[in-house]
């Protein structure tokens, strides 16, 4: 033992002593490090942490605003962090956990009450001086509204839309029907024959069962809310039946691919879509990633509404997300200048573009779609027609809302591979999303 | 003596990054035991719920259905990617020519596999419109998506794991290589045939290492996590097929402001791994032999 202790010992076992030391520091700070944090740096600007969802396209554009806020404010310092909407969602209830939640950040329609019915967003409702909500439109505003108090804008105006590939239609001779007017027969008979020409190697048409805005459509058009005014769920097991077996007589009718065909985790973006692959025709998209999936699609996509708005209209003004501040936010009144600077400042729109749908400050919308390219023009038009039509309003989701899509992702499962009627779905759905939506 | 000591000092030192680390491990441990008798939605502070949480359980069908697909998964999973293993490593022991490189391409799937760049891969290979379906299509046949069916999307997930059976083959080949040569040249002499062989010989005298990778995969089993969720998203789909134990309790804990309640399942799953963990030592006594 202790020959190891005489002359080349010691200094082998000071480095190695080091090294041990380096690990452990490197250990620590590396868990220091990610956990969101900061603070105020020694240049003494304040800094604001700002977090969002999206993709490089929508970080380039949301940079270009905050640059101008930046100069704009040489005290304030915007540090943004931003990935796939998947993981956001689950790393932001752990930062509000973590108790360091940031000061503004994108929240999810679906969400906005999970939050906020708990306290931890900013009522922006009480700093009217300091955020200017009188741009928006009457229905712009609800959709952050949570009786008199708000606790989101949203970040930009969409809906969703069916897009159709013209350059597959036109290859196989079938023509589109007009989607002002179309029914969801209609659709059927255009997606069959659509795959039929094709001989199977293109499939009509294709949307997902599962997403409760394409099933806050249907059944409206039904003349259903599906979430009341009041926060309830105001569908019934009848409406949700009917939409399987929509889909599943698309299916039936070869307009849909068959069971399987679709992978469900295929992947959110626009160059991993079923569309852009050219296995299917059509499909509903949120109106405001027409310019992605044109530049996916090869250019040649018609924008067109939902089946089924001619009897009772069912589509509304949405958002893709909403701003939010958080209650304990350290710089509430520079966040709100950041946001109220995103809202209502007419460069900043026209920098960011259409990347978060149509600007909710009706006068900006106006003035920066001369400057907008040929997608997101034909995106903020379709809107607009929409908007001057009487549509039915938009709510914030109630709480426990956001848990409806697995289940409906579940059951709508259960009932493509024909292990469960349309009928018995619609009861499941209503049994379960009662439990999670409470009220 | 002094020198002892200041050995002792080096020890210490060079196992601080462990106690660093233990310091992050011991406060979740007992955190999360607190927060498993608690009702705490991550945003607002937890509220003392006694064993409601526990109590919850019983008639949780997605808590039954994520038990039912993990404890399949393990067990046609684990024995399975033992037995590939080990015949891999006894054809390696062989003595094949560039058995480095044999060893490192076998293994290099258990390095990967957890990855999601793999599974992503697999998702292709085995989708609807994938490699296995394409080749299938040569002899008429259209496969189902093999991922993206629920009746399918479990077995490819097993053989995605049978498929890194790289570090148990590992093992097995060291503890091939400790077997003393003499024993296989006595039997022979005594004309045992090579199957005679390996039970005899082989097989009791590899049982510490069996059962060591037992244990190692059975609780490895019970954690899968990345395989599940990047095949769903997060969702345990398609239907609730890959809804595996782990899998669970993220989307209770993360997705839908139910950390009490995750907490309390962490807890369970503790319990369920201790419990066939003891079984495995218990029934070791009759089937491991110590050659010492």
């Amino acid at each position: 033992m202790n020959a190891i202790g005489n002359t080349a010992g010691p200094t082998r076992r000071h480095l190695l002593t080091l090294a041990g030391l380096t690990a452990t520091a490197a250990t620590l700070s590396g868990c220091g490090r990610g956990f969101g944090g900061g603070g105020d740096d020694d240049d003494g600007r304040i800094e604001i942490n700002m977090v969002w969802w999206g993709d490089a396209q929508r970080a380039q554009f949301t940079q270009k605003s905050l640059d101008l806020f930046q100069t704009a404010n040489p005290g304030i310092r915007v540090r943004t962090e931003y990935q796939d909407s998947s993981p956001y969602k689950d790393k932001l209830a752990a930062r509000f956990a973590a108790g360091d939640p940031p000061d503004l950040m994108a929240m999810r329609f679906d969400s906005l009450r999970e939050y906020a019915d708990r306290g931890t967003l900013l009522d922006l409702a009480k700093h009217a001086g300091a955020l200017d909500l009188t741009g928006l439109t009457e229905p712009a505003r609800a959709l952050g509204q949570v009786g008199p108090q708000i606790f989101g804008v949203p970040s930009g105006l969409n809906t969703i839309s069916f897009v159709v590939d013209k350059t597959i239609t036109d290859q196989y001779g079938v023509s589109i029907p007009d989607g002002d007017t179309w029914t969801w027969a209609d659709l059927s008979t255009f997606a069959a024959a659509v795959t039929k020409a094709s001989g199977g190697k293109v499939y009509g048409a294709n949307f997902e069962p599962w997403t409760v805005a394409n099933l806050l459509v249907f059944a409206r058009q039904r003349g259903e809310d599906f979430f009341t005014a009041d926060g309830r769920l105001g569908a019934t097991a009848g409406t949700i039946t009917a939409w399987f077996e929509l889909t599943e007589g698309l299916r039936a009718a070869k307009a849909f691919p068959p069971a399987g065909f679709i992978d469900q985790n295929n992947g959110a973006s626009p160059a991993q879509s079923y569309l852009a692959k050219k296995s299917i025709a059509a499909q509903i998209i949120p109106s405001n990633n027409l310019l992605g999936y044109n530049q996916a699609c090869g250019g040649n996509l018609v924008m067109l509404r939902i089946p089924g708005e001619t009897a009772r209209r069912g589509q509304s003004i949405d958002t893709p997300a909403l701003w939010s501040i958080a209650a304990t936010s350290k710089h509430p009144d520079e966040t709100l200048k950041l946001l109220n600077f995103l809202i209502n400042d007419v460069e900043a729109a026209r920098v960011s573009g259409a990347t978060r749908g149509v600007p909710p400050n009706r006068k900006i919308a106006e003035q920066i779609a001369p400057d907008l390219d040929a997608d997101n023009k034909r995106a903020t038009e379709f809107l607009s027609a929409l908007q001057n039509e009487k549509l039915p309003p938009s709510y914030p989701y109630p709480v426990g809302a956001s848990k409806l899509t697995n289940i409906l992702k579940t059951i709508s499962t259960e009932v493509e591979f024909g292990r469960l009627e349309p009928a018995a779905a619609g009861e499941r759905f209503i049994t379960e999303a009662r439990k999670e939506i409470h009220g | 003596m002094t020198a002892i000591r200041r050995q002792d000092r080096a020890g210490y030192l060079f196992l601080l990054p462990w106690f660093g680390g233990m310091v992050f491990m011991i406060v979740p441990f007992f955190a999360s035991l607190y927060l498993a008798f608690t009702d705490y939605d991550l945003l607002t502070a937890p509220t003392w719920a006694g064993l409601d949480n526990f109590r919850r359980m019983f008639d949780d069908a997605k808590l039954h259905q994520s038990l039912k697909v993990t404890i399949i998964y393990t067990v046609v999973s684990v024995p399975l990617s033992l037995i590939v293993a080990l015949a891999v490593a006894m054809v390696l022991d062989r003595g094949v020519r560039g058995l480095a490189i044999y060893r490192s391409v076998y293994y290099l799937p258990s390095l990967l596999a957890g990855s999601v760049a793999i599974v992503m891969l697999w998702r292709y290979i085995f989708g609807y419109n994938g490699i296995v379906n394409d080749f299938l299509s040569w002899f008429g046949i259209q496969g189902p998506g093999w991922a993206s069916d629920p009746r399918y999307a479990l077995s490819t997930l097993i053989l995605l794991h049978i498929w890194t059976f790289g570090s148990p083959m590992v093992i097995f080949l060291a503890g091939l290589r400790q077997i003393p040569a003499m024993y296989y040249e006595a039997a022979s002499m005594d004309g045992a045939s090579g199957w005679r062989q390996f039970r005899s010989i082989t097989l009791p005298l590899l049982s510490p290492i069996i059962f060591f990778n037992l244990v190692q995969a059975l609780i490895a089993s019970f954690q899968t996590f990345t395989q599940g969720y990047v095949i769903s998203n997060g969702t345990g789909g398609p239907g609730e097929s890959t809804l595996f134990y782990n899998l669970y309790l993220y989307q209770k804990g993360f997705a839908e402001f139910d950390m009490g309640y995750a907490s309390a399942l962490a807890w369970l799953l503790l319990v369920i791994i201790a419990g066939f963990t003891a079984v495995n030592f218990l029934a070791a006594r009759f089937w491991v032999f110590y050659d010492n």
